[in-house]
């Protein structure tokens, strides 16, 4: 058996208003509503929308041999319901077909695994709960924000009961060892599966690039590198930005039919079968240990942390933000334990990253803000005015 | 006694301005103007700027200008030779940009000019940019024609960029000329100092018959680094126009300590952030301002936040005078770390505003604000120090703050007029 594990990621952070030092102190209000709304807007009619509505109708189709398995950040819940309530009930429908799964991870796509643990398991069950009230679905798999992951993070997350987790394939740590088993961390048993970067980055990051030499992608030759990649009785992982679809990858790219003839071909044409996170985890045996000592991501060529915690501003913006935790837990007032959470969303240090060549470009197409520098002045003028307000706070008490 | 008649050659003037030296050449010619007859010739004027008793003649709003065919600009090509100059001069730079690119001086002289090449410069918006030497070697042909016929008994010129024109003019005329220096090539750029702007400014002091420097410090200046003869020298303080001062409430407990102007390494902000820190280290409940920006923001910023001060030190970028004033009004000090500060206008509108001032031993401002803390700009201990005792002790701050209103009684642009007017009277007599 050969098999296939289609991922997507949907993200939306509330990104901040530039925020300016005459606002300390007066305004308490940090999202830029109009900024956020626009892109929810756009990225809903771009992608979202079209996107899901292909899946549906290839599931439909397919008559359950099709499946695909998101996972959706809490605060994008939460944007869809404040925006395009529209987007919720096109993913209930594609819920109720019992072909699409949902992953676990944190509710607002912080790096609370690294910087709080006690955040961390918090955000978790906020979001978990979030998935089953508005999709009526119950998460067993785990994927941290942007597949951050190291041994001590799998070991917490087998804690929480989680029945296995993804992360990236980095073939340093694999060595000769194939993407395309599952694995556990060292120490501890528990099922880990490997996104398969070559395949995964060949739809999200080379589809459309005219340079690239397996430019233009036809499904056939996609179906063919990924058959070629599968010894018997593995599974390769794609795992990708929902946002590849309609956004990052135009519509005139061809992405979507690309996408409509996925299934079909990968099914009929070449024996392959889609299988969704937990069923790898049922069916598969653990192969090897994948010993990530260190922390590791999908972000940038670095593949670390380093997208989000490599510079000055990137460090002192998230030890401040950290800092206030025993403040926030001590007063324990949900309005400002909602902030903060907010505030530890992981694109804000994402903006601030200063790295050149093509991952600088990557990091500036997301941000809102003009340089890193300002996305740093912005977010550390909020922080000042929300510790001024639980300063006031506490000593109000 | 008849009205002394002078030819006033200005580059930035409001509302086109780029900092302190339109504001000084607006202050100055109002108070002039009650005592002399005052023609002034600027790049570029608003059409809607009127000033009583002034003749302002903007030559982006001239329709003829007669233009001698013998005219040459052979002068400034026999400077000494200096073939390399920035591309991109902004000399009282307000936007972060590297200003690297170096280019090759045309040394061609008699390139024939045709009248619409003329105009060009003129028409354009900035004052400055890849073009300003262009500009102001234009300038200096078109109003050195343009004044042929005019009757005047003194030139009088600021900075660099009109002083080309000043000298064609005193070669011509054989009228004195008198150099008013807000700025110098030295302050602006130092250890590099000695490019095509230096020459011109060494030149024409050379040949100038009175330099008015802003300051005792500036004068030192062209004296020690470009050779100057002192005895040609008086320096003549600016003024500053009266402001309305108010106070707005802090919306935070926080004290405020401010940086206001370019974030260049002249005016040492990197020493502001040190003393921030070594401050906060003693005195938690403040906040560090630095209101400006320059090509040393980005680095500023890493810096503060490499130094852990992300949460009390905040950067606005450029404010308008609005803005600046709100700033002022919620301050509680006031620090000026130049590394070389021909005046200081920003002190004096802090003293006005009632904030106790902390500024440079290397600025001219210390030398009229008599009352206020002075530093040398390295001393960053000393700075530190006395930034502590004014946030810890209101009574102390209350008496720097009183002293500096004593001291700007002094500083007025009549009181620079007077001055200003008595070395005219010394050149014609």
């Amino acid at each position: 058996m050969r098999s296939v594990t289609l991922c997507f990621q949907v993200h939306q952070p509330f990104r901040i208003k530039p925020y300016t030092f005459f606002d300390i102190g007066k305004n308490h209000f940090y999202e830029d509503e109009g900024h956020n709304q626009l892109v929810v807007d756009r990225v809903a009619d771009n992608c979202y929308l079209p996107t899901n509505k292909i899946l549906l109708q290839q599931i439909k189709k397919h008559k359950g041999l099709f499946r695909v398995a998101f996972s959706i950040s809490g605060i994008t819940v939460e944007q869809f319901k404040l925006y395009r309530p529209d987007v919720i009930d096109s993913f209930i429908e594609l819920a109720k077909t019992d072909c699409v799964e949902f992953l676990a991870e944190t509710y607002n796509h912080s790096l609370s695994s690294i910087f709080s643990k006690k955040s961390f398991i918090e955000q978790v069950d906020a979001q978990r709960k979030l998935i089953r009230a508005t999709f009526g679905y119950q998460t067993e798999v785990f994927r941290n924000t942007e597949l951050i992951h190291n041994n001590e993070i799998a070991a917490t997350v087998k804690e929480l009961g989680l029945k296995g987790m993804i992360t990236e394939g980095i073939p340093k740590l694999l060595g000769s060892m194939s993407t395309n088993k599952v694995y556990s961390p060292a120490h501890t048993s528990f099922p880990v599966i490997l996104r398969n970067c070559i395949l995964s980055d060949d739809l999200a990051f080379r589809f459309s690039d005219k340079n690239w030499k397996g430019y233009p992608l036809t499904v056939e030759k996609y179906a063919s590198w990924i058959k070629r990649s599968l010894k018997k009785n593995e599974n390769a992982t794609i795992y990708v930005d929902y946002e590849t679809f309609g956004e990052h990858q135009k519509k005139n790219s061809g992405i979507f039919t690309f996408l409509r003839k996925l299934p079909g071909v990968l099914i009929d044409d070449y024996g392959l079968e889609f299988m969704n996170p937990s069923e790898v985890i049922d069916t598969m045996e653990i192969h090897d240990v994948y010993d990530a000592h260190e922390t590791i991501s999908w972000a940038d060529v670095e593949k670390d942390l380093s997208a989000w915690y490599l510079n000055s501003m990137q460090k002192e913006a998230i030890e401040k933000i950290y800092s206030l935790e025993p403040l926030i837990r001590k007063m324990q007032i949900r309005k400002h334990t909602d902030k903060w959470n907010k505030l530890q969303t992981s694109d804000h240090f994402y903006y601030m990253s200063t790295k050149g060549m093509s991952d600088g470009e990557v990091h500036s197409y997301f941000s809102p803000f003009n340089s890193p520098h300002d996305a740093y002045i912005h977010y550390m003028n909020v922080v000042a005015d929300f510790e001024l307000e639980i300063r006031k706070k506490k000593l109000f008490k | 006694m008849k009205k002394t008649k002078v030819l006033m050659l200005g580059w930035e003037f409001p509302p086109i301005i780029n900092g302190g030296l339109g504001v000084a050449c607006l202050g100055l010619s109002k108070a002039l103007s009650k005592h002399v007859e005052l023609t002034l010739i600027l790049p570029k004027s608003d059409p809607n700027i009127a000033l009583k008793q002034v003749d302002i003649i903007g030559l982006n709003q001239q329709e003829r200008i007669r233009i001698r065919e013998d005219f040459q600009t052979d002068f400034y090509a026999e400077l000494e030779n200096v073939y390399t100059l920035p591309a991109n001069i902004a000399p009282y730079q307000t936007i972060a940009e590297p200003v690297t690119e170096t280019k090759q001086v045309k040394k061609s002289k008699t390139k024939k000019v045709t009248r619409s090449e003329f105009y060009k410069p003129f028409q354009i918006d900035h004052l400055y940019g890849d073009d300003t030497i262009q500009k102001v070697i234009e300038y200096a042909s078109v109003s050195a024609d343009m004044c042929m016929e005019w009757d005047f008994d003194v030139i009088h010129c600021h900075d660099w960029m009109t002083m080309l024109a000043g000298v064609e003019i005193k070669q011509r005329t054989g009228k004195p000329l008198v150099l008013h220096i807000h700025s110098l090539e030295y302050d602006r750029n130092q250890g590099n100092s000695n490019n095509w702007v230096y020459q011109v400014e060494k030149h024409a002091m050379e040949m100038a018959d009175a330099i008015l420097p802003v300051s005792n410090y500036t004068g030192n200046i062209a004296v020690q680094h470009y050779g100057i003869n002192p005895r040609k020298i008086h320096s003549v303080h600016n003024g500053v126009e009266k402001i309305t001062s108010y106070k707005v409430e802090k919306p935070f407990p926080e004290k405020i300590v401010l940086f206001i102007g370019r974030v260049t390494h002249q005016k040492g902000p990197e020493y502001f952030i040190e003393v921030a820190s070594k401050v906060l280290k003693e005195y938690p409940l403040a906040r560090f301002v630095v209101a400006g920006t320059g090509d040393k923001l980005k680095e500023l910023i890493e810096t503060g936040a490499h130094k852990h001060l992300g949460l009390n030190i905040h950067f606005t970028g450029f404010l308008s005078k609005e803005k600046i004033h709100d700033l002022l009004a919620m301050a509680d000090v006031y620090c000026m770390p130049s590394v070389s500060e021909p005046f200081g206008l920003s002190a004096l509108e802090a003293a006005q505003f009632g904030v106790p001032c902390v500024v440079s031993k290397q600025s001219g401002v210390s030398e009229v604000l008599i009352g206020a803390l002075k530093v040398d700009f390295w001393d960053v201990d000393k700075m530190a120090h006395y930034i502590l005792m004014l946030l810890k002790d209101p009574a102390f701050a209350k008496t720097i703050s009183d002293n500096a209103h004593f001291d700007l009684e002094h500083c007025t642009w009549e009181h620079a007029a007077v001055e200003i007017q008595e070395v005219y009277n010394e050149l014609l007599a």
